[in-house]
């Protein structure tokens, strides 16, 4: 058990007045409470006009993704006492826009997903009616590339997301290879197309926000790197 | 007013933040030497004048910082070319560690011998 000081960036739209503000809770932490269980202590006992996203509790849904001590991460997923801070600091994740309190609209993760067609396209007919097959060593290509739960915690991390709201975000990118490394996927160059844009690709500086903040542990810059070359393929070969 | 509070810096945000500062450091430094060099239309006695204005033990000291600069840039972007040809990408902090160990130890080398050839002389 600890005390910890909990400030937590609010909003409410009906108060336009007052903007975003900080408003401090002090809550007594048991051992194991993650950072979604002390916002449904604080919700639930001091203040229930708090809003945030969540629902599977299990980093699975991606839904309670924010900003915790100045990094992206799942609620769900942080140990408040691993933090190893009397204070944690909570926002929105930055770059999209806020709804209220901690829930942001994830319409910018959106758009750029479905830019890249993110569904497998294939015109051959399965060989049976139940599926397309595919090799042991295939399916091991996917291996780090379909986990994302579309959390959104990397495009928010990301610099140059901050500096162009229409870069189309690594959380895009790494769907987009998801599907161009696919042995049943026919038509890579579907995939690559909105890629290879000044909103796309090419953005990327390699700064690997997105890596660090990553949940599930994935890695977008090798994603990109991948891509790129797949691109550049495509255009000499 | 929207309260943010500073996102957190890792080794890779950190490097690509040098990046930059370095890379408009070089902008900065050709537009000079361009305007340097464009003396040369004015004759010798122009050219002349202008680099003697920077032959001044300042402008001495600043070169090595410049080289620093360079090789900075130089280390960092063959850090940053390996990452995008899709090798080391899992291994990026140690390669950003290995960089900036080899950047500092030619930017020490290079920079002992350009301040010993202009202190040295000065000595007798």
């Amino acid at each position: 058990m600890a005390i910890l000081k909990f400030k937590i960036n609010r909003y409410n739209p009906d108060d336009e007045r007052r903007g975003h503000y900080e408003q401090e809770y002090e809550l007594d932490v048991p051992k194991g409470y993650t950072v979604l269980d002390c916002l449904n202590d604080i919700k639930w006992k001091i203040d229930g006009t708090l809003s945030y996203r969540r629902s599977c509790r299990s980093g699975i849904c991606g839904s309670c993704a924010m900003t915790i001590n100045g990094v992206n991460n799942l609620a769900c997923e942080t140990q408040a006492l691993s933090l190893k801070s009397d204070t944690v600091t909570i926002e929105p994740l930055r770059g999209y826009p806020v709804v209220k309190d901690l829930v942001v609209s994830l319409d910018p993760i959106v758009r750029g997903l479905m830019a890249v067609r993110p569904y497998m396209i294939n015109k051959t007919p399965p060989p049976t009616d139940q599926e397309r097959f595919q090799s042991p060593e295939e399916r091991d290509k996917l291996e780090g590339l379909y986990e994302c739960i579309l959390c959104g915690s990397c495009t928010s991390a990301c610099p140059s997301f901050w500096a162009d709201k229409e870069y189309l975000g690594p959380h895009a990118f790494l769907k987009a290879y998801r599907f161009v490394a696919d042995s049943r996927d026919e038509d890579a160059r579907a995939h690559l197309e909105a890629l290879d844009d000044k909103h796309g690709l090419w953005r990327c500086h390699t700064i690997f926000n997105c890596v660090e903040a990553c949940p599930k542990g994935l890695n977008p810059t090798k994603a990109i790197a991948e891509l790129k070359k797949e691109i550049v393929k495509g255009k000499v070969g | 007013m929207r309260v943010i509070k500073r996102y957190r810096i890792h080794a890779g945000t950190f490097a690509w933040i040098l990046h930059r500062l370095s890379g408009l450091g070089l902008i900065f430094y050709l537009l000079l030497h361009i305007w340097v060099i464009s003396h040369l239309s004015g004759g010798e006695k122009s050219f002349d004048a202008v680099m003697h204005a920077f032959g001044s033990p300042l402008f001495k000291f600043l070169e090595v910082g410049l080289v620093g600069v360079i090789l900075y840039h130089l280390f960092n972007g063959l850090r940053i070319t390996l990452i995008d040809m899709g090798l080391l990408i899992e291994k990026q902090k140690m390669l950003y560690i290995v960089a900036v160990i080899v950047w500092l130890i030619s930017w020490a080398s290079v920079g002992m011998v350009m301040i010993s050839r202009m202190v040295l002389p000065a000595l007798g």
